[in-house]
């Protein structure tokens, strides 16, 4: 079987929410290792080496992100992105409260390879569960002499502070995290600077996803070419991926990048008795979809980004004949309607009409000139935002609106009422 | 939870000390904001006016600032709600998998629709996006605890218990009496990025949606009629009795 247990290893199988338990697998020898014997640039080279790419969605190499740090004596803060919110995806929620001290570890190593000695955990606000298992978690840690002042005696301090979002998808973006961290309205900042160079408080900041944290540990106790040496040429390493949708056994299934997406939907279960596949949308709600002919691609980076699409949080909706693909695209667009935070006007009103229009073809009362204006509107709210929420709403409706027009024109009204 | 007999000044000086720890977690105070929120509505059932102005007066910013800020995250309730918040999940991978007749199923036993809350203040109902875990879809969050893999079945477990106060999740404190809506006309303005609905009590002539003359949302009236998504649920549905019609098929929340 193509599914590896690294990061999961364990879940189901053991209470890894208990210290003592975590600790008997193993649980924190690197992070005692990495204080004791190793530099914070050492930690910055495994993550460099590893070819680690974030793995929150815009897979951008880790390593080169902290790199951008600039040296100079400011206060410098590690956050840790769990403000999963991307629609189908549901990784870090499940790593977050199956084997949260993995978490931890994981941002304990960050926080020392960028030489941050606060770091923050931001949670989204519906994990109210998930976040009371961290705080517990950060007790049990702070017992063991993993959190606080002099650690494992070398004299460095490390704080974790846990912080719960209300409600916004949008905090998901890292400097609407940042804001909302700092008790504002989490609406993004402009770019640049970026939060490398002055984020939380203004300080030097790096922002990563649970799940590329929690590979740092695997990566230091196995070392970075075992990572490296999975995968494809330039995604490299596991990935946590999110089947759901209609497949018989949806779930998270940890897999080398680079399975075919006809593997994965296999590993899921594969699609209920007698129903045929129509469309995949690979990387979460952002994503355009993939059809039955790209079954034989794989599954990383690139290659879906050739395939017009993008692997994003690594989160699989797959949908078969049943679906209603008018209506799936009017769910997709009023989602980004609904969460867009409204400071940029494209994607406040470009949002909102998209979904009227939507609204009026699911009713079956579009008029003839909606299929084409679906076809616009989309162009205009790209590429013109603060933050890529904007960019996000067009590429699933543009990608089903292509593969069947039918379904959409068959939503127009045949009789319209000459003047 | 704070008695109904206990004021807010004393709420307030109960909270004290936890606050300060709150903002002692943070370097710079303002960052305390989400959470002091966050604690007194635990208190309270919703972030009354009052905490509001005492969280502004902790962190030493303008009222003002502090609601604007409150008001962008949808999980802060600026009105009383009722002790039940019910949360359904109505995001793709769910709508796939049946969330549509599992919400018109909430939506006829409440007998109220999206945003709304029951007269008795038993429960209040809301449509949510993307509850991540759309492996045990379709979901839903009571009082922010998950739900998994609804059927109609549980749905009504469910109802009864709370009604017969033994449900297992703790009811939410309820300070004072919830409206019809813990919505603001504003908020559902801005819920629609800012677009006119039309003048309030007018349907907005566009998508068949609109508000009433209390500011109460009435959406998704056709949806509810349109053949819906098959899935998982589709088929754990096929067994069951009660025919699944939306309340709001009938008529306008008039």
């Amino acid at each position: 079987m193509p599914v590896t247990k690294v990061l999961t290893a364990g879940i189901g199988e053991a209470d890894l929410r208990d210290i003592d338990v975590y600790r008997k697998r193993g649980g924190y020898k690197q992070l005692e290792r990495a204080f004791k014997t190793m530099k914070p640039a050492d930690v910055l080279e495994a993550a460099d080496k590893s070819g680690l790419r974030g793995r929150g969605g815009a897979g951008f190499p880790t390593g080169r992100k902290w790199s951008f740090l600039p040296s100079n004596d400011k206060p410098r803060y590690l956050v840790c992105n769990c403000d999963e919110a991307e629609p189908g995806t549901f990784k870090d929620h499940m790593l977050l409260e199956e084997t949260p001290h993995l978490v931890l570890e994981g941002i304990l190593l960050g926080a020392y390879g960028i030489g941050s000695h606060h770091a923050y955990i931001y949670i989204r606000g519906e994990f109210k569960r998930g976040a009371e298992i961290f705080n517990r978690t950060i007790e049990q840690a702070r017992k063991a002499g993993l959190i606080g002042k002099n650690l494992f005696g070398t004299g460095y301090d490390l704080e974790v502070t846990v912080h719960r979002g209300a409600g916004a998808y949008i905090c998901g973006e890292e400097t609407a995290l940042l804001n909302s961290l700092e008790g504002k309205r989490g609406e993004p900042r402009l770019k640049p600077p970026f939060p490398a160079v002055a984020g939380l408080y203004g300080m030097p900041t790096v922002v990563n996803n649970v799940e590329t944290l929690a590979y740092l540990v695997p990566i230091l106790e196995k070392g970075a070419e075992w990572f490296a040496s999975v995968g494809t040429e330039r995604s490299k390493g596991y990935k946590i991926i999110s089947i759901s949708g209609h497949v018989q056994k949806p779930g998270n299934y940890e897999v080398a990048l680079g399975t075919p997406v006809r593997e994965l939907i296999e590993i899921a279960g594969g699609l209920r008795e007698g129903r045929k596949l129509m469309a995949i949308q690979p990387g979460g709600g952002s994503s355009a979809c993939i059809f039955e002919e790209h079954l034989d691609l794989p599954y990383d980076y690139e290659s879906l980004a050739k395939a017009g699409t993008m692997l994003g949080s690594g989160a699989m909706v797959v949908m078969d004949d049943t679906t209603d693909f008018v209506k799936a695209a009017h769910n997709m667009v009023r989602f980004f309607a609904h969460e867009s935070c409204g400071q940029c006007t494209p994607c406040r009103e470009g949002g909102d009409w998209l979904e009227t229009v939507l609204h009026r073809l699911v009713e079956g009362r579009g008029v003839p000139s909606d299929i084409e204006m679906l076809r616009r509107v989309g162009h205009q709210i790209t590429g013109i935002n603060l933050c890529p929420l904007g960019d996000s709403i067009e590429p699933f409706l543009l990608s089903v609106l292509k593969r069947f027009p039918e379904q959409f024109e068959a939503r127009v009204l045949k009789e319209t009422v000459s003047a | 939870m704070r008695k109904r007999s206990e004021d807010f000044p004393a709420l307030l000086e109960r909270l004290r000390p936890q606050c300060e720890e709150i903002i002692g977690r943070y370097e710079h105070s303002r960052s305390a904001l989400l959470p002091l929120i966050h604690l007194f509505q635990e208190h309270e059932g919703y972030a009354s006016a009052q905490a509001q102005n005492a969280v502004a007066e902790m962190l030493q910013l303008t009222p003002a600032v502090v609601e604007s800020t409150v008001s962008f995250y949808t999980l802060f309730f600026r009105k009383p709600v009722g002790k039940y918040m019910l949360q359904v999940c109505r995001g793709l991978a769910c709508s796939i998998n049946g969330a549509e007749d599992i919400m018109a199923y909430f939506r006829e036993k409440l007998g109220i629709g999206h945003l709304q809350t029951t007269d008795d203040g038993l429960f209040s109902y809301e449509e949510v996006e993307c509850l991540a875990a759309c492996d045990r879809a379709t979901c839903m969050q009571v009082n922010l605890d998950f739900v998994y893999d609804l059927t109609p079945r549980m749905i009504d477990e469910m109802l009864d218990a709370m009604r017969a106060g033994t449900y297992a999740v703790v009811p939410m404190a309820q300070t004072d009496a919830p409206e019809r809506t813990w919505k603001t006309v504003q908020d559902l303005q801005v819920a629609r990025g800012g677009k006119s609905f039309g003048a309030i009590g007018q349907p907005n002539p566009n998508n068949g949606s609109g508000i009433d003359k209390d500011g109460v949302i009435m959406i998704d009236r056709i949806l509810a009629q349109q053949p819906r998504f098959e899935g998982r649920t589709k088929e754990r549905l096929a067994n069951v009795e009660p025919s699944i019609t939306s309340v709001l098929e009938h008529e306008d929340l008039q």
